[in-house]
This record gives C-alpha cells, structure tokens and sequence, in this order.
C-alpha cells in the first residue's frame, strides 16, 4: 500500500476578516490519502475539514503548500483549465443538503447534468446515468420528481450524479448529517459499497462517531491541524483528548473507558456492539 | 396536564389533486406539560406537519388542537395569540436572523408582544445566558458569528418570547458534539428552571436518550409509540422497523442479554449501563 492518491504537503489556509486580521484555517498540513482507501475526518465545527475539502477540489486555492491529486499538483502556478475541469472530475463533492445539489425536476436528467456539462455523447449518457442508479439502488425511481423522495434517497441521487462523472475519489462533507436514522443507513452503505466494490476512494467528513468507526482510517484534524490519524480502533482509545477538542468516541468505547476506569481489565478498542458485548462478558468469566 | 391535545386530527395537502398527500391521518395525542417530549420518526412521516399545527401556523384539514385546554381555532381571527404561546424554532433558524445586532435580534419577538423596554432588556439578557451568548456577542452584528453562534441567538429570539410550550424542529443538526451539547444543554436547563414543556425533533437517538423525558414516535402519518424515553428505546425492534434506532448503548445491553447475562431493560445512557455491569459484577452472580 503505497499509491498516494491524495498527497497534502504543507499547506496553510488563511483569509481576511473585514477589520484586516488574517484568520488561519489550515496551518502547514500534511496528509496522504492512499488510492482506494475509506478514510473518515473528524473534527469540531470550525475546525478546517470543510476548508480541506474544498482546497483539494479547488473550490477554494491555498494560501500557500502543495496539493498532488492523482499525480497532478494541483495548486502549480500553471495550472491549466483543462487540468482544473480534469480534477473536478476526478474529485466529486456531495455535500450536507440534498436540496441544494438537486438541480432537475426528474431524477435522471439531475443525474445526466455531470456528464452534460462534461460533453459526453447522448449514448454514453444514458448508459452511465443507468450504472449511477443501479450503483446507488435507484434505479426504480429513474423518472420520479426528486422532491418527492425521502432525505436518504434525495442523497443517494445526489450521489449517482457524482457518479455519473466517473470520479476516482468522492469527498462526502457531512452529506448524512441531515438525514433520519435509515436515510443515515442507506447512505453509509452506498459509500461503502462504492469504496468497496468501485475502487473510489472516499474521504467521509462526518460528526458521527459510529460512521467514522466504519471506515479503514480516521483522520482528526483540530486547529488546523491533524491531531490523531490511525486505525478507527486505535484513534477511539484516545477519550480523553477527543474530548478535550469537542468530539465524542462510540458509546461502546465510552462505556468500557469508565469501566476501565473502575479499575476493571477491558481494551477499550470496541467500536461494534458485538464486539464490546464479548469484552464485558469476559469479565463474568464468560463460559461460553 | 396537558399542553397541548390533537384530538382526531387530520392533515392532507394539496386536496382533490393528483397530489393530494396524507400527512397526518385521524391523530389523537396529548403531550404532558412541564417536561421536554421528543418528537421522531423518519422523514415524512409527518413531524413537521404536526409541529405547524401546534401554534395554528396551518390549520388541519378536520380534528380539534387544543393548547392549554382551548381550540385553538375556536376564534380564527384570535389565532395569533397562540403563535406567542407556543414559539416554534424552525430547521437551520440560522438564516432567519437579519438585525443589526444579536441584542436586537433577540428582542424583535418580546418588542413584538409589545412588552416595556425593562422587560424586554431582562428577557433578552436571561434567554442570552441560556443560549450561552455573552454580553459582548450580544453588540456584534449577527452575521459575524458562526453558523452555531447564529443558531443560539435565533433560538434566543424565541425564547426571550417565554412562551409557554417552545417547539424546536432539529436544533442540533450539522453540529458537532460539543455545539449539539450546548444547545441541547441549554434548552433542558431553560426547561428545568422555567418549567415550561419543551417539544424536541430529532433524528439523533443518543441525544434524544439524553435530553427527553417522554418520546412520540411517528409513522407514516400516524402515531406509532408514546412513552417514557426508557419505555420507548425498550422497543428496539419496534423502533428500526420504522425508520429509526436505538442508541448503542441500548443495542449494547441487548446483546449483553442475548449473552445470558441479567441486564434490566430500558436503559438508554452510558451512566445507566456503567452502573448496572457494576452491580451485576458486584452480586458476583452471571
């Protein structure tokens, strides 16, 4: 595993308040992100993930430090357009409102907008906006108005339009936040499954902890920069300092801190109810 | 007692069309007063339809809603009175702000009710220290916050209304959880000192576990569960065969129980899971 797709050298973020004081978002941030891989940023309202997202599609251009995107330094001086709409491609964005990216009336002409723009052929349309459904379990709702689906579903389509583009990597900024518990499901196992089975790196910017322990790797950024990166299990045993900086651990890793600190032998590393239900049993001399 | 009663209500938008939708069909409920009541169920199945209902914002299609034991469209011309009784916080009220300052913003309710300025200042300034705004914020321009300061001073506006059921449709969504505490934090130490009945909708299980006193659950246009929070995240199959879940803790002691071991049912926060493993390590008994 060494294949950077994403590679984050340096970089700092910065923009004027309207008194003249510079306020820094990201400061001298590195970060690679591996082709293929699952990766969850945490970190507290204002902390920079957005900021992040949006540098590495060029919504927004650092103040200063590199970005490589699939091979391509993205923030060289001479960046030309056609490697700037090659990026935009390569990189989809779905964000936290689903009203907001639903550009159509029917489903399947929102999902056809991408590759329009991108001058696909008609032909070539259809067969990517019928993958992009099916990809995202939609395909029976193809002629339906999409204000009339549920939050789940709004963002599923939100996401078979990213899809449509044929991205390598899809950046989720909170796009379960607004969502019911099912409408959370569905989304969660839509990027899975698109990381799994499609290969597409996902960066998943999420508030919610159980999420963030579905993925290969957490990283959680605080002040501008990267405070904790590492395995889910390995990154939730730190409870303490999540806490310090306004985030929250699984509620299966909660309960078992307290009982360690109860002075009890458990690992606290238990992201999974199952998994956390057998390391409490152990301590009734589980005699399975 | 009860603060506010849907007696039979129906509510169908768009009639006599081809998108004629049921959004509430034949709901009788009564929510207690003084407590904080969540309010879930998957989108649509008609949270926020009901929640309009509550201070007479739409009108039902049939059926009587009662607030504090009056129908509340007995006089249709008097409706407005119950829009100072029941204050109602919309989805992201961030946006809703447009005054010069957060003082301002927050008094443009109680001003409204037509109140003295002394009273005004006392309610803004209380409701401030609820919502976690300090005095200094409260001379800044609203739109130099953030978006979770901007969200605190808008539920301040409302609050500074004191009216007597506060109605919060997803206060806490898009913060992170430490934002999400502070607020929620805030409305429950509001609720306890006022004692006034506090109306939560959310889509978050863990913090309904931890700031509801009773839960109203939704489905598909009707009312699906009522109970105590305990009584309602016992039902935990019940729960996600419409829509939702139970927090992880309480799918913690569920599989504990599928283990064997004697957990009690209905618990909900990791405080009341701590302590009853303890116990039960403590009785020595499997």
């Amino acid at each position: 595993m060494n294949d950077p797709f994403i590679k984050v050298e340096k970089l700092n973020f910065s923009y004027s308040e309207d008194d003249g004081s510079d306020v820094e978002v990201l400061r001298d941030l590195d970060l690679t992100i591996e082709r293929g891989s699952l990766v969850a940023v945490l970190g507290h309202n204002g902390s920079g993930k957005s900021t992040l997202a949006k540098l590495i599609n060029l919504i927004l251009t650092p103040t200063s430090g590199k970005i490589f995107v699939d091979g391509l330094e993205i923030t060289k001086p001479d960046l030309s357009e056609d490697e700037l709409f090659e990026n935009r491609r390569n990189v989809g964005m779905v964000f936290q409102n689903p009203d907001n990216q639903l550009v159509a009336t029917i489903v399947e002409e929102d999902i056809a907008f991408g590759p329009e723009n991108l001058g696909v052929t008609p032909s070539e349309i259809r067969s990517r906006v019928d993958y992009a459904l099916e990809t995202v379990g939609m395909t029976e709702f193809a002629r339906h108005s999409p204000h009339q689906l549920s939050g789940g579903q709004k963002q599923r389509v939100a996401i078979a339009g990213i899809i449509a583009m044929m991205p390598k990597c899809i950046i989720f900024d909170e796009s379960t936040a607004m969502l019911d518990p099912s409408g959370r499901r569905e989304v969660m196992d839509t990027i899975i499954r698109l990381n799994r089975e499609f290969g597409i790196t996902v960066l998943h910017i999420t508030h919610y902890m159980n999420e963030a322990a579905m993925c290969d790797r957490v990283v959680v950024i605080n002040d501008g920069r990267i405070e904790l990166d590492g395995k889910p299990e390995e990154v939730f045993c730190h409870v303490s300092h999540l806490e310090r900086i306004g985030l929250d651990v699984p509620q299966t890793v909660e309960v078992l801190n307290e009982l360690k600190k109860s002075g009890l032998p458990v690992d606290i590393a238990k992201l999974s109810a199952d998994d956390c239900a057998d390391e409490i049993m152990k301590l009734f001399g589980d005699h399975k | 007692m009860t603060a506010i009663e849907l007696k039979n209500v129906t509510y169908v938008y768009s009639p006599d069309t081809p998108f004629c939708k049921t959004a509430l069909d034949d709901v009788s409920l009564e929510i207690k007063a003084g407590v904080i009541t969540g309010l879930m169920g998957h989108t649509g199945s008609g949270k926020s339809t009901m929640v309009q209902l509550f201070n007479g914002l739409t009108r039902p299609t049939s059926g009587t809603v009662f607030v504090g034991g009056e129908d509340i469209w007995a006089e249709p011309k008097k409706i407005s009175r119950f829009r100072f009784k029941v204050g109602l916080v919309f989805q992201y009220p961030e946006y809703q702000l447009f005054e010069e300052t957060v003082r301002r913003d927050i008094a443009f309710g109680p001003t409204n009710m037509g109140l003295d300025e002394a009273e005004v200042s006392r309610r803004v300034e209380e409701a401030a220290i609820f919502c976690g705004i300090s005095p200094e914020m409260l001379e800044k321009s609203p739109f130099d916050l953030s978006g979770g300061q901007k969200r605190r001073v808008a539920i301040a506006g409302i609050m500074a209304m004191e009216p007597e059921v506060l109605v919060l449709d997803e206060p806490a969504a898009g913060l992170d959880p430490q934002g999400r505490e502070e607020i929620l934090g805030g409305i429950r130490s509001y609720q306890r000192q006022k004692k006034n009945t506090v109306i939560i909708v959310s889509h978050s299980m863990e913090d309904m576990a931890r700031y509801s006193d009773e839960i109203v659950v939704m489905d598909h246009a009707k009312i699906f569960m009522q109970g105590s929070t305990a009584e309602v995240f016992k039902n935990a199959e019940a729960l996600s065969s419409v829509g939702l879940s139970v927090p992880q803790v309480t799918e913690l002691c569920n599989k504990l129980k599928e283990r064997g071991l004697d957990i009690p049912d209905g618990i909900y926060t990791t405080e009341a899971a701590k302590s009853a493993i303890l116990a039960l390590l403590s009785g020595g008994n499997k």
